[in-house]
């Protein structure tokens, strides 16, 4: 190794850290007592305590981070179900008319959450639909659906037609070759996909904000509620929202080589 | 016609109907969804819409009232003027830096390899929690940052509350938290790299400053414009930041449109208003998309 290559590494390694810090910062404080945080200077070395996880388990925390859950299963198979076969007749059978309708998609993907939320704020009122899990999930199928018909298109165009033209040869119907041949073969798109439908419902923070109360509230709107009114309490705030990062952040960095994919709503490959 | 053309003309029809069967439930649902909504946000905008005042629902009989109304607003404008501010500094940074990395991270380098998805972490933290991240390094009493500081002789003031340093708070707060959409963007083209390009100017005796001025720079400059454009698209949503760390206080200084625009829905019940600046912020982003579709040439290419 050079040396100029060994400064260069070391660089990018200082860099990593001090972009690594604010992050880690949070996930310390939510191991120390209330009084550790307060401490200056700060500890580095401490007894790590879980309490501020089981206080926060014990109120109505965990049933927001149900709903989360809930919500979030939901609003990942609901647009599957509805988009993964519209992908493949894209990719297969209308792959014009998809470029008329890529505006659409993206402008859909690019809209400010606040021009959704006025519109369906005021129907949601009469359709009784504010403070459910439903209404959630149908607002995060706008996002969704098209993040689904957009990121399996190009999985689809990427396998060879002869495959599926073999099996409707021997007999296949187009349903049979779609289910028994394509789908297994894009399996890796279809796993990447529904874990960044996955991730953007579960991180929304507006929709929840303003469409729900207190049944169906989700853990991020929780852990704000949470910093509201107990505001003090930094260890459990901390631990609120270490809670609301795990789950997402194992599932994101799985997923990173699609990221720049998803986050463009499919616009630009990664 | 033989026996066996009339098969195949069935099989095709066949094939047409289970295309059409898979495309038009989400056609039909992304319509109900998308457009229904925008058309209807549309609508409200033409009215005097507040909730407090059951007599304003379907008013129409100043249209381009909330738009006159508009105009005239000094709060608004100033949230343009935040809006404009924050975009122009947090895409600036967020490109240099994108960038600085991605030259420092292009190497196949095993642990500059593993560094990469360590850089990743900030953009996949749920927006919220990075919001509390920043809130407590702002936070005085807790703030790694005013004790790192205050051991230096430095005392600084709480940056979120003071009118001098609120915005540049933000900035800093989306910089960190974007940085590595640029990164990652870049960091991609530049694997793509043609070599000889690279082989080229070493033989002509580039050095490594000319050749990132001269060749690296020219090849990038698709990728940061197309990375610059969904960041300016994605900083007019900008929100939880905001919500969080300054509830765009001190005074307006924070306030961007549409935070603005939400307060005015969801804090004044002025749901026509609010509509009226949210179909504007609206059709910016749709016109902005339209920008990006020409930049990539997308649905052409594929």
């Amino acid at each position: 190794m050079t040396s100029e290559r060994r400064i260069l590494n070391l660089l990018a390694l200082a860099l990593a850290f001090l972009a690594m810090a604010p992050f880690l910062w949070l996930l310390q404080m939510s191991f120390k007592t209330n009084a550790q945080v307060f401490t200056f200077p700060p500890e580095l070395f401490f007894t790590p305590t879980l309490e501020n996880y089981a206080a926060l388990w014990n109120t109505g925390f965990r049933q927001s981070f149900l709903n989360s859950l809930v919500v979030s299963t939901a609003a990942t198979v609901l647009p599957m179900l509805l988009g993964v076969p519209a992908a493949y007749a894209l990719s297969r059978w209308q792959a014009r008319a998809a470029s008329g309708i890529s505006l659409w998609i993206l402008a859909s993907r690019m809209a400010p959450p606040i021009a959704f939320t006025i519109p369906y704020f005021l129907a949601y009122r009469h359709l009784g639909l504010i403070d459910t899990w439903a209404g959630l999930v149908l607002i995060y199928l706008t996002f969704n659906l098209s993040l689904v018909i957009w990121m399996m298109r190009p999985f689809f165009d990427q396998l060879p037609r002869a495959l599926e033209e073999a099996a409707w040869i021997d007999g296949a119907t187009t349903a049979q070759g779609f289910w028994r041949i394509v789908l297994p073969l894009a399996a890796p798109g279809l796993a990447a996909t529904a874990i960044l439908c996955f991730l953007f419902a579960w991180n929304d923070f507006f929709f929840a904000l303003i469409l729900t109360r207190t049944e169906a509230m989700t853990a991020p709107v929780a852990v704000v509620n949470f910093m509201n009114y107990e505001g003090w309490e930094w260890g459990r705030i901390a631990a609120g929202g270490t809670m609301v990062m795990l789950p997402v952040l194992v599932f994101s960095l799985l997923v990173r080589k699609y990221l720049v994919h998803g986050l463009t709503g499919g616009a630009v490959k990664g | 016609m033989t026996a066996a053309s009339v098969r195949r003309h069935g099989v095709e029809r066949a094939r047409t109907r289970f295309f059409q069967l898979c495309l038009a439930p989400s056609l039909a649902v992304l319509a109900v969804i998308t457009l229904a909504p925008a058309v209807f946000l549309l609508v409200s905008s033409l009215t005097p819409l507040d909730l407090t005042r059951p007599e304003t629902v379907g008013d129409f009989s100043r249209p381009l009232e909330n738009f006159r109304l508009m105009l005239a607003d000094g709060r608004l404008g100033n949230s343009v003027w935040v809006q404009a501010k924050l975009s122009f500094w947090t895409v600036l940074l967020q490109l240099l830096i994108g960038f600085g990395l991605a030259l420092l991270l292009n190497s196949r380098d095993r642990m500059i390899e593993a560094l990469r998805t360590v850089f990743l972490i900030p953009m996949v933290l749920p927006p919220i929690v990075v919001a509390i991240i920043w809130k407590v390094i702002y936070t005085p009493d807790i703030s790694p940052m005013h004790w790192g500081l205050s051991v230096l002789g430095v005392t600084i003031p709480s940056l979120i509350t003071d009118p001098d340093w609120a915005l540049t708070a933000i900035i800093i707060a989306d910089t960190w938290q974007w940085f590595p959409f640029t990164m990652l963007m870049t960091l991609a083209a530049l694997q793509m790299m043609p070599q000889e390009l690279i082989d080229a100017a070493k033989v002509d005796g580039a050095s490594a400053w000319q050749m990132t001025w001269h060749v690296t720079l020219p090849f990038l400059r698709g990728v940061l414009l197309v990375a610059g454009l969904f960041r300016l698209i994605d900083s007019i949503k900008a929100f939880p930041l905001i919500f969080i760390l300054t509830d765009g206080g001190p005074g307006s200084l924070t306030e961007v449109t549409n935070y603005y625009s939400f307060q005015q829905a969801f804090n004044f019940s002025l749901l026509g208003y609010s509509s009226a600046i949210t179909v504007v912020l609206l059709a910016a982003s749709i016109a902005l998309s339209w920008v990006i579709i020409r930049a990539i040439g997308w649905g052409h290419r594929d």
